[in-house]
């Protein structure tokens, strides 16, 4: 009798328990992740870690690279220390899916906003840090210099990437025959290409600056990427559906290193700039108004003085590829190109 | 046997005991039925046999249930339209894919290739695994030693690892040229063998007009060696003479098979490949591309390597006695290992065989590694151009299952023929 008991009591307490999980939320896709990050006192930031001057790993260890300084971004924002980053390193194909299951809270890893993947895949694209292209490289030698070159060629490129789609779009609308050589990271890629089992490298212009320019410094054959821009690839921060108080954080961290840029704040002068700045625009962004986005009023000071405002950045990663900031489509509005964010009112 | 042993015993003593049994049931009935039925031994055997049943299904049904609710909560849908979707991207070394055709098309070219290298895989590793595993038993020294360091070698590597192996030591840093400057072997004035680091081209044959014929005659021809065979076997049962029954089968077939070309005319033709213009692709022939040479061949070497391991074991399995009497018979080493030794070992090596070809063929999807376009490689690439995980995840399971459960079907009676009968 008295075992039964136990038995029926054991049984409840395991229905109870089931029950009980099965109600939980989870509360990481349901919204709070701002709650959640600022609890951890970390930002988990899902980054690249092979492809130089936008996200890899130094001989030290570290991450380093374009996106990876706006993981240190969102972190100063956020947390108030720019190295409250735990970086998780994704490759091409787990990187939405690490996204979607919570395992991160923000994916900066060159990622293409597209329609698909705000509405299918249930994430949300909050900013452009990078507007990119996909071009072509081939070595020069081959004297390549169209795409219709191009017939027949075997064709690097990653899996299930926007470049394999926009490969394949392309190429067909303008009748041109290839063959994809898919294979899974771009340091494969690159020794598939320089032995020859691929004739083309396609991907997106950035990337196949910093290839070309690692390659032809490490004494490879002299490299060229044709004129030709196949598609539009606006890179930048993404997180999860259904958190806008989330996705507001990281907007406006984001933004703020280039509202800091167009107002000539940068890491070196920003001791200068007080609440009591005539500038009554620069006052607010210094921490002279609390705007409610569910930062602390000094975000943007904390952001710029720690990590630097968005020319900076460009400058430490991006330019040495062989990218210029000055006149490229990522420069200021104000100079002819696209970056342009809502006025700090 | 166990039937045989139980009918010759006494019947008195099988009554005696069939009695006792029966007494014993009676006093374990009057007891079951003074007991509460929570006390009831069978009642509570039934009712955790329920409980446990009721468990799984229960979590199986809330692991669903949770899945699909995060999926909605996500708003990820978790419908299977997109499978009759365009696939919108072309799949590597597939000339003849359409990107605009739908994802199902995509999962069936998938399959193909899976089981492309994993037959030519299997077919690899039995051969060479059935020669190394007898070499490892050879009395000369240096052939066991070879087979040894073989077996040793393969054996303790990760099927990855020789994968890649394959990929990047014969095929990115091989002898091998690109194809534009590609080694070519002619004969008879046609370029029969087109050896590069991307691509190997190989003569094929084209089907003609009366290819159905032509097929016909062979199923004819097999028919026929079948009944000669019977024929054969039954002569040489009757007389004891030597029945020749493979010989005339084989001679049977030939003679149908031959009159059928004849008849028949236009069969085949072989095409051979040709190196295009360009110098960037092969025209006609068959195309082996470097994903699927480093994946079946790699994955062959390595598979044989465990099949020699068990080819080797069952034969010593095989009573020492055995090849004793067949050395007292004075047949010859071949005749000792075709007609005694290894008949009895393969019903011992059959069913760690079936889980080594299982093995193979799971491990195919490692040609993801080597631009192989095989079912995980593109169920990859899919997933990261916006087909849902979970339901691709799904199918791609359903694929493996599929393969796995039918080679282990279709092995498991080919080893239930091959059992001992015990009459």
């Amino acid at each position: 009798m008295m075992r039964i008991k136990r038995f029926a009591v054991m049984l409840l307490a395991l229905t109870l328990v089931a029950v009980a999980c099965g109600d939980d939320d989870g509360g990481n896709g349901g919204g709070g992740t701002l709650d959640a990050v600022r609890d951890r006192g970390t930002l988990l930031c899902g980054v690249n870690s092979v492809l130089p001057g936008f996200g890899i790993v130094d001989e030290a260890g570290n991450f380093d690279g374009f996106d990876v300084e706006f993981c240190g971004v969102i972190a100063a924002g956020v947390l108030g220390d720019a190295n409250a980053v735990e970086y998780v390193p994704l490759g091409v194909e787990d990187r939405l899916t690490a996204l979607q299951a919570g395992e991160i809270d923000v994916l900066i890893r060159n990622t293409t906003w597209t329609a698909t993947r705000d509405g299918q895949e249930g994430l949300t694209f909050v900013f452009t840090t990078f507007h990119d292209g996909q071009g072509v490289m081939v070595p020069a030698a081959t004297g390549f210099t169209t795409l219709e070159d191009l017939a027949d060629a075997n064709v690097c490129t990653l899996p299930g990437t926007t470049t394999e789609l926009n490969l394949t779009s392309v190429f067909n609308a303008r009748g041109i025959p290839f063959n994809p050589v898919v294979l899974g990271d771009s340091s494969e890629i690159r020794s598939a290409y320089e032995a020859g089992q691929c004739e083309v490298w396609t991907s997106d212009r950035s990337q196949l600056a910093a290839f070309k320019l690692a390659i032809e410094s490490e004494g490879g054959a002299e490299q060229l990427i044709l004129d030709d821009v196949i598609s539009k690839e606006p890179l930048g921060p993404v997180v999860r559906d259904g958190d806008s108080e989330w996705a507001q954080a990281v907007q406006w961290s984001v933004m703020a290193t280039i509202a800091a840029w167009e107002f000539g704040i940068d890491s070196t002068n920003i001791g200068g700039f007080t609440t009591d700045d005539p500038n009554p625009a620069i006052a607010r962004f210094v921490g002279g108004a609390d705007p409610s986005l569910g930062l602390s009023t000094d975000f943007a000071v904390q952001i710029i003085s720690q990590v630097g405002n968005y020319e900076e950045i460009y400058n430490r990663h991006v330019a040495p590829l062989g990218l210029p900031l000055e006149g490229s489509v990522n420069d200021l509005w104000t100079n002819g190109g696209l970056m342009y964010v809502p006025p700090y009112l | 046997m166990g039937g045989r042993r139980s009918a010759g015993r006494p019947s008195g003593f099988l009554a005696n005991n069939d009695d006792v049994t029966q007494s014993s049931t009676d006093q374990k009935a009057q007891r079951h039925s003074d007991v509460v039925w929570y006390r009831n031994v069978r009642v509570l055997r039934l009712v955790g046999q329920a409980v446990a049943v009721a468990a799984v299904v229960g979590l199986v049904w809330w692991m669903f249930n949770n899945l699909v609710n995060s999926l909605d909560r996500l708003n990820i849908n978790t419908d299977f339209s997109f499978l009759s979707r365009p696939t919108d991207f072309q799949i590597p070394f597939d000339e003849g894919f359409d990107p605009g055709s739908s994802v199902w098309k995509m999962v069936l070219v998938g399959v193909k290739n899976t089981l492309l290298a994993g037959v030519f895989g299997i077919v690899l590793a039995s051969v060479l695994g059935l020669l190394i595993g007898i070499a490892r038993l050879s009395s000369n020294w240096l052939v066991a030693r070879i087979a040894t360091v073989y077996v040793e070698t393969l054996r303790n590597i990760p099927p990855l690892v020789v994968i890649l192996f394959f990929g990047f030591a014969v095929f990115t840093f091989g002898p091998f040229p690109v194809l534009r400057d590609a080694d070519q072997l002619s004969i008879f004035g046609n370029t029969a063998l087109i050896l590069s680091n991307t691509v190997w081209g190989i003569p094929s044959l084209i089907a003609g007009e009366s290819t159905g014929l032509f097929w016909t005659a062979v199923l004819v021809g097999v028919i026929s060696a079948a009944v000669v065979a019977r024929w054969r076997t039954r002569l040489g049962e009757r007389t004891g003479k030597p029945h020749h029954r493979v010989a005339f089968a084989l001679g049977a077939l030939l003679l149908v098979t031959v009159a059928g070309l004849l008849i028949a005319g236009d069969v085949y033709s072989v095409s051979w490949p040709e190196l295009s213009p360009n110098g960037r692709r092969i025209l006609g022939g068959f195309k082996l591309n470097f994903g699927f040479i480093s994946v079946a061949v790699a994955l062959g070497l390595y598979t044989a390597s465990h099949i020699a391991e068990i080819v080797r074991g069952s034969i010593l399995a095989v009573p020492k006695g055995q090849s004793e009497a067949a050395n007292s018979l004075a047949l010859s080493s071949f005749e000792r290992y075709r007609h005694v030794v290894l008949p009895q070992a393969l019903r011992i090596a059959v069913p760690p065989i079936i889980s080594q070809y299982l093995n193979l063929v799971k491990n195919t999807s490692l040609g993801v590694a080597v631009s192989y376009a095989e079912i995980t490689l593109l169920t990859r690439s899919s997933i990261g151009n916006g087909r849902p995980a979970p339901q691709s995840i799904a199918v791609l399971m359903g694929v493996y299952l599929v393969f796995s459960l039918t080679i282990s079907f279709l092995l498991n009676i080919y080893n239930r023929r091959i059992q001992l009968v015990e009459r």
